[in-house]
């Protein structure tokens, strides 16, 4: 068991995410009766694994939060803010519970009953839970014996109820006669098979309680007629008077009926019982069931013809079905996909390797391989990918506790929550988000009372939405706040001497400036936003992941944060392309289209310009821009890529092909470039560097304007 | 050869437990995550047996139930629902429905295959 009391903490600890995320949907539309059913079912498995891998607690807990809830759903209560803050904080005991299973320190059991006080309150004048009473385990020693008629309707079958194998059951018992009535079978041509017609008597000698015979009916006793009535003590089957009595009036078509085995049995007791021998013992227990199913031949084979729907065995063409998903330790993943890193770089001298050999067998091999670990890389990938929903309950419980005690009403609300990113980055990228949201309620959305003279809802909305955009996932965080004060920016950073008081810089350029350290623009410190954490943490936390981040805002309707997050860390498909004796990789994601350009074409043209397929396209090229010899070869290639919704094309000497490459990082000596992401290992062992091609060309661009500043 | 039990339930430890028990038995497992996710097994593949669990998203036990009960190859095959002991009503709904018995949560390995037993062998 206590194997599976790990995952059971795990699985726990979703359902409570999973609790919380619905309980805090369930405030805003608290008549949402699906959302109340699947409260309760949080809380219901809660409650049942509970008690099933040993945090009694925590189940009897939930037990009563459920029976609240329960009230809800059959709408004898309402839900209420009082109700769900209650719940909430009852959902973060459990995460406690869950913890500490049922050894709780003592703040946490001060905690728990105050909890169970106040739960309990809600349901004070709601009837008390009826305890259903169980089977009392009162085992008397002395044997006794019981007449039993059970007469199920005729329709037990179609409950998948087999009664043979209650008169089975029965028979473990202890020792039973079982006598079945078949009279009311009707002829074969009017018999329905789906119908059950035979009744049964049985005489029963055991040392269990009549409540234990009961518990054998338990699942037909709405279905049935079940008399149970103790004939005496001790085991008439052993007299054997009784017993071929019971023989001698057996028929298939009659019942004997309680009364008549009552009489002998009570005319038995009351005569000493006959030195039986063990002759007839022996005859009769060939027909009373004794431990185990032979004495049930009789009744199967009666009773066969009406149960030709009794499960089969199943006979061949058995299939099997794997188990649809499991959980793995993450780190494992990681490991994993270290090894997939390093399975890529070694295939790629592989490849390289059996080029050179000219050996075709082995040629053949490696593409294979080469194949091979592509989909594993693919795949190994696909395991690491987590949506951005699993962020989102801590983001929707911050919101709504951070509004409550700012004052302010603020919503959050989601989009394309289902967009996957590597699990990696997500535990990341939760603490930015969550810094860009509290700021979001601190700075941005204003109180009631300011939004309503401001024209706007008095609830301000923030939305997060996700999507992917080429080989980058964007996650946005819109406000509908007061947005950025360009003005007090400017002043905020002059008095920091971040900026000299003459600068001048563009709108977007004074946003920017927030995420410069030792910024921050509240006036005055809360403790929400200013302990001193500004957005240039953010920026830095994003950049650890190749993550950037972009700010726009609109005096007095909002501010949008936009972070461009990679797919994925460690492995990306590229084309390796090679500029003079170097090689690079540009993201095969972000390439459009390769054209083969003459080289009078690329150089030295005025305004970088070249027609291909009919457009214009603007480009750079590259040995220029790396302080490169021109290159001597008439012809060249055009890479075009996608740069913020344009085409641009990257002039290199030659494309090489498609590459795997593995991103190692460059080290802290290049960490303030960023036009190179990170250099990969080739198959021969040189160095390639892997593009940023947006950052690239944001660079190229921006020295171009300045050329053009200081020319003009 | 193994019975084949179908076992539906959207909590993966109470489905692990289940299983891991039966399979000790010998009996064949196979899975469902919830109501919706079961059906998928009632493709014509003998099953003797389903356990399943009432309170589950998509399709809830009952709904599962009555599709069982629906098709010709399943209509007879007992079908145990799990559940706790506030829940008489729910009990009723599932009889009415066409399940053969219940079992009371928390269940031991024990009062599974006891319950088990009275409606399979």
């Amino acid at each position: 068991m206590d194997n599976f009391k790990q995952k059971f903490q795990e699985e726990a600890t979703e359902n409570l995410a999973e609790l919380e995320e619905a309980l805090l949907k369930l405030e805003q539309s608290p008549q949402d009766s699906d959302l109340i059913e699947r409260v309760f079912r949080y809380m219901h498995s809660l409650k049942g694994g509970g008690a099933m891998f040993g945090f009694n607690q925590l189940s009897e807990f939930t037990h009563h939060l459920e029976n609240v809830y329960d009230q809800v759903r059959e709408g004898n209560m309402q839900v209420n803010q009082g109700l769900l803050d209650l719940t909430l904080d009852a959902v973060d005991h459990l995460k406690v519970l869950l913890h500490q299973g049922d050894e709780m320190s003592d703040e946490t059991q001060t905690r728990h009953k105050n909890l169970d006080i106040q739960i309990r309150k809600y349901l004070q004048e709601k009837q008390q839970e009826p305890e259903t009473p169980q089977n009392s385990n009162q085992r008397q020693d002395k044997t006794k014996t019981f007449y039993i008629y059970f007469e199920p309707e005729e329709r037990l079958f179609d409950n998948g109820t087999n009664p043979l194998f209650l008169m089975d059951e029965l028979a473990n018992l202890g020792q039973a006669y079982v006598m079945p009535c078949l009279d009311r079978i009707p002829r074969l041509d009017q018999l329905d098979p789906q119908k059950c017609y035979t009744h049964w008597e049985v005489v029963l000698v055991t040392d269990e309680t009549e409540d234990a015979i009961h518990d054998v009916f338990i699942f037909v006793e709405d279905q049935a007629r079940i008399d149970i009535h103790r004939l005496s003590q001790g085991n008439l089957l052993e007299n054997s008077v009784f017993a071929q009595f019971l023989e001698q009036n057996y028929r298939k078509d009659q019942l004997i009926g309680l009364d008549a085995i009552k009489y002998v049995a009570q005319h038995q007791e009351s005569v000493q019982p006959e030195a039986h021998t063990s002759q007839s013992r022996d005859a009769s227990s060939g027909k009373s069931g004794n431990q185990g199913t032979g004495g049930q031949q009789n009744q199967g084979k009666d009773t066969g013809n009406q149960k030709p729907a009794s499960p089969k065995a199943n006979g061949g063409g058995k299939k099997e079905d794997a188990i649809s998903s499991i959980r793995v330790e993450s780190e494992k993943i990681d490991h994993m996909m270290n090894l997939v890193s390093e399975l890529v770089t070694t295939q790629a001298r592989l490849s390289l390797h059996a080029d050179q050999s000219e050996d075709n067998e082995l040629e053949a091999i490696a593409e294979n391989v080469q194949k091979l670990t592509r989909q594993l890389r693919d795949n190994a990938f696909d395991i690491a990918l987590v949506p951005v929903e699993t962020m989102i309950t801590r983001f929707n419980r911050l919101v709504r506790d951070l509004s409550n005690s700012l004052g302010k009403k603020v919503r959050l609300k989601t989009e394309g929550t289902e967009t996957e990113l590597d699990k990696n980055i997500i535990e990341t990228l939760t603490d930015p988000l969550l810094h860009i949201l509290r700021n979001c309620i601190d700075h941005g959305i204003e109180t009631p009372e300011e939004r309503r003279r401001a024209g706007k809802p008095e609830e301000g909305t923030i939305m997060l939405k996700a999507y992917y955009s080429g080989a980058s996932v964007h996650i946005q965080v819109h406000d509908d706040g007061k947005g950025l004060d360009a003005e007090k920016i400017k002043q905020k950073a002059v008095k920091q001497k971040l900026i000299s008081p003459e600068a001048s810089l563009s709108q977007k350029e004074l946003f920017d400036l927030i995420f410069t350290p030792g910024f921050s623009t509240s006036t005055n410190v809360t403790d929400v936003s200013g302990r001193g954490v500004g957005m240039d943490v953010v920026k830095r936390n994003l950049a650890e992941i190749r993550g950037e981040v972009e700010i726009d805002s609109e005096p007095g309707t909002g501010t949008t944060l936009t972070v461009k997050l990679p797919l994925t860390l460690s492995i990306i498909d590229g084309l390796l392309v090679q500029i003079s004796d170097n090689k690079y990789v540009i993201p095969l994601s972000a390439v459009h289209k390769i054209y083969a350009a003459n080289h009078s074409d690329v150089v030295d043209k005025f305004n970088n310009l070249i027609v291909l397929d009919g457009e214009r396209i603007p480009f750079f090229y590259l040995r220029k821009e790396f302080d490169m010899p021109e290159a001597e070869s008439q012809t060249e290639e055009i890479v075009v890529v996608q740069y913020e919704g344009n085409r641009i094309g990257l002039v290199v000497d030659t494309v090489i092909g498609e590459y795997q490459a593995v991103l190692k990082s460059l080290g802290k000596m290049y960490k303030y470039q960023d036009m190179i992401s990170g250099a990969t290992i080739l198959g021969d062992g040189t160095v390639a560097l892997v593009m940023d091609t947006n950052k690239m060309i944001d660079r190229f661009t921006s020295d171009y304007q300045q050329q053009i500043n200081v020319e003009s | 050869m193994g019975k084949n039990i179908l076992v539906v339930d959207d909590s993966e430890s109470i489905r692990e437990v289940v299983s891991f028990t039966l399979e000790n038995e010998g009996y064949e497992v196979k899975l469902g995550n919830d109501g919706k996710d079961a059906l998928k097994h009632l493709n014509g593949d003998p099953i003797d047996l389903v356990i399943t669990d009432l309170h589950m998203p998509e399709m809830d036990g009952i709904e599962l139930i009555k599709e069982i009960r629906n098709k010709d190859q399943y209509q007879r095959v007992p079908i145990l629902f799990l559940t706790t002991e506030s829940q008489a009503s729910k009990k009723q709904e599932a009889k009415d429905a066409g399940a053969t018995g219940w079992i009371v949560k928390p269940f031991v390995p024990a009062k599974l295959l006891a319950a088990l037993k009275k409606v399979m062998r």
